[in-house]
């Protein structure tokens, strides 16, 4: 609609447009569009962009909520790169959650995927069944009932306790309770499944009949027409799915009861950073520590991206 | 675009309008004699706390009062962000471990201007009101004396033929009693009592034992590394001989009577306060019993009364007067006080205590014997805790689970101790 209303005034057109005029001129053009936007627009500037301007403020301040914010300069900064040995705990808590959790919640989601996938009877309920876990996976119910199932008297200690095997806590041993969150994430593979079997749906059938035809076995298929063809979804998720893990906050904090104990073992940076922020209320430091995790998610998203072209393959 | 125009002004006619009514409705929260009160608590608290309020709005047709109540982990959070939103509650519970804290940055406000007049509380002795001041003014009304205590099942122990511990045992009588516990127990991963090496109370409590305090009154740590390598030993010893419970049992704690190991079954013996008594007697089973806690042998009165939490006014509360008056009717007056009991701890007023001493169940007489019981034990109130009281609170909890764990010496922990906490402590 806008297209015919601008070229049927050929005037303004001869001369060359004053950079406020264009503007003007492309805003009167695309307003219903922006109208339609409006409330979107609105929630995100009032809700997503506002505050993380205003963190970003807070994070070269000192902010202990009652008193006014006071400019620090860089303090924040440097005291998390240099002196901070709870930044660093964090880090490493989080980085191998990240690091185990992805790689195998995306391959038992791709597994369970291949596998729904080769038509079996019921699908939708399957899906529907599998798929659950996801929904509930964030919620607080369900780390209560990891917490009961990985306790010492747990339904884990009871089942190996049959097998003549007397498990420990595994939830508040150091040495386990990080695992069992990677657990708890594993367990929640619902949502790349979905996307995965979405994505193994797509596949050109033809291919795979050539492949047959010419004597590839289903491993080889697998590996030189499922992969490739499937890699553009690989990446999807594996995008989404980095993302939710360096953020992932519920189950470290009801597990652990808000310490990311035992031992700092399941401190999780996000955890940490709402310590910082809620428990010893230096919102200026978590602002710091909020900006410093959104760049490392933004560098790791990068780092995805630029080493895509080597392994995604997109059918143009 | 005639028609869009007109749609753009009413679209902004409509938001601006909205925005008005929003603004509205935050203007008319704090009309006068209309108070807000927030506390921390379980659903028993909440109960008993209501009816309080209904009885004091019936004795005051002209004020009303909202209230909201949440669990001690979620109440700092939303206390703090409404302190910053310039929407803080009128009255609001306060604990000893913060006061220091909300009182320095001017969050509550100084009540001596009240006393004699809306604030009745004279008679709650000198002691008690300086271990609610700040810097010697008035910020808080204490609501319930406690002390932290022994929770034990008495039977539990006496069954194994063992005496359990009561007031006057020494720190080493516990761990021969711990050590007789083990050799008759036949119940497998049952213990006599909780590992209470990560409870700054108890420390502090050991210390005090010792001369030593666990800050000064400026604010600097009350002991030395060395005699936290003390407290670590003692506890890794007992946890050596199987006399207290194991480092990841003892991490499912969350120091409440909810998931205390006395609760859930793995110890006849934890360490509260003793307003908690009567929340451990609603979840177990068995018939508890409350006793102080271990001393040592020529320096007996290491503990002391406390106020269980106190009742603050927020700085900026449009009705301190009316807040008060609430404060004062829950603390020192008969319906109010009888309508709360002894949940929050023993009222702090003598003609209080003797009021409602006859209508106590058996436990909630158990917890003012307890006090009473304390007398020859109780010494000294402490200094006010410095800011970051708190951190330093659960930093020896995660040191004293690394000695638990054995991934570090009680040496290496209490080192990293000192290390950690003089730098909480130097942080502003």
């Amino acid at each position: 609609m806008g297209d015919g209303v601008v070229s049927k005034s050929p005037a303004p057109l001869a001369l060359p447009d004053l950079p406020a005029a264009k503007l003007a001129r492309s805003f009167r053009r695309n307003a219903p569009g922006y109208l339609f936007l409006a409330p979107w627009l609105l929630g995100f500037a009032v809700f997503t962009v506002g505050p993380a301007l205003a963190s970003l403020y807070l994070s070269f301040t000192d902010y202990d909520l009652v008193r006014a914010p006071e400019l620090v300069g860089l303090a924040n900064y440097v005291r998390i790169a240099t002196a901070d040995p709870k930044f660093a705990a964090s880090i490493h808590v989080t980085f191998i959650y990240v690091i185990l959790s992805v790689p195998l919640k995306l391959a038992f989601a791709l597994v369970i995927a291949l596998v729904l996938n080769r038509g079996i009877a019921g699908l939708p309920l399957y899906r529907a069944i599998f798929y659950l876990p996801s929904l509930l996976g964030s919620s607080v119910a369900i780390a209560v009932l990891w917490r009961q199932l990985f306790a010492a008297d747990g339904l884990v200690n009871a089942v190996l306790g049959h097998f003549g095997y007397a498990g420990p806590s595994w939830i508040s041993n150091p040495r386990y309770s990080l695992y069992t969150l990677v657990l708890l994430s594993v367990w929640q593979f619902g949502s790349p499944m979905i996307i995965f079997l979405a994505g193994l749906r797509q596949m050109p059938r033809d291919v795979y009949e050539a492949a047959s035809i010419d004597g590839a076995s289903k491993l080889r298929q697998f590996f030189r027409i499922t992969l490739p063809l499937l890699s553009p979804v690989i990446f999807f998720n594996a995008i989404v799915q980095t993302i939710d893990a360096f953020r992932a906050f519920t189950p470290a904090f009801v597990i652990s009861g808000g310490s990311g104990g035992p031992i700092n073992s399941t401190l999780f940076y996000t955890l940490y950073l709402y310590q910082e922020a809620f428990g010893n209320f230096r919102m200026g430091y978590a602002s710091a520590l909020a900006w410093v995790l959104m760049i490392i998610i933004a560098l790791f998203t990068v780092f995805s991206f630029l080493t895509s072209r080597y392994w995604v393959y997109y059918d143009e | 675009m005639r028609a869009w125009k007109t749609s753009r002004r009413q679209l902004f006619g409509v938001t601006a309008g909205a925005l008005a009514a929003a603004a509205g409705t935050a203007r008319s929260a704090s009309a006068e004699g209309s108070i807000r009160m927030f506390w921390w608590g379980s659903n028993d608290r909440a109960e008993r706390t209501r009816k309080a309020i209904q009885a004091f709005e019936a004795a005051d047709p002209g004020v009303s009062v909202t209230s909201e109540f949440a669990g001690w982990d979620g109440y700092w959070p939303r206390l703090a962000t409404q302190i910053a939103g310039d929407n803080a509650p009128d009255l609001l519970q306060m604990d000893p471990l913060y006061m220091v804290e909300y009182a320095r940055r001017g969050a509550i406000r100084a009540l001596d201007s009240y006393r004699g007049g809306a604030l009745q509380i004279d008679d709650f002795g000198e002691a008690n009101l300086a271990s609610c001041s700040i810097d010697g003014k008035l910020f808080g009304i204490n609501n319930g004396i406690n002390a932290f205590g022994t929770i034990l099942n008495a039977s539990a122990w006496r069954d194994r033929g063992v005496e359990p511990p009561a007031f006057g045992t020494t720190w080493q009588q516990l761990v021969e009693m711990c050590r007789a516990f083990k050799k008759a127990n036949k119940k497998s991963g049952f213990y006599a009592i909780a590992d209470g090496s990560g409870r700054d109370e108890l420390f502090e409590i050991w210390l005090r034992g010792q001369n030593k305090m666990l800050y000064t009154p400026d604010g600097q740590l009350g002991f030395e590394a060395k005699d936290l390598t003390g407290w670590f030993e003692y506890w890794a010893a007992l946890r050596a001989d199987g006399g207290c419970v194991t480092p990841d049992i003892q991490a499912l704690s969350k120091s409440d009577a909810e998931t205390s190991p006395l609760t859930t079954g793995y110890a006849a013996a934890d360490y509260a306060h003793s307003n908690e008594f009567i929340d451990f007697s609603q979840l177990n089973k068995a018939e508890l019993s409350l006793t102080g806690i271990p001393v040592n042998e020529g320096n007996v009165a290491s503990n002391y009364l406390k106020p269980s939490q106190m009742f603050s006014v927020s700085a900026g509360s449009r009705d301190p007067e009316t807040a008060v008056k609430l404060a004062n009717f829950l603390v020192n007056t008969p319906s109010g006080v009888q309508a709360l009991g002894v949940e929050r701890g023993i009222p702090a007023a003598p003609a209080m205590r003797a009021l409602i001493l006859p209508g106590l169940n058996a436990n909630e007489k158990k917890t003012v014997e307890f006090i009473t019981n304390l007398a020859p034990y109780a010494g000294k109130f402490p200094p006010a805790l410095p800011k970051g009281a708190g951190e330093i609170s659960t930093l020896i909890l995660r040191l004293s689970q690394e000695t638990g764990f054995e991934s570090s010496t009680p040496a290496q922990a209490a080192d990293q101790f000192v290390r950690e906490a003089n730098s909480i402590l130097q942080r502003r």
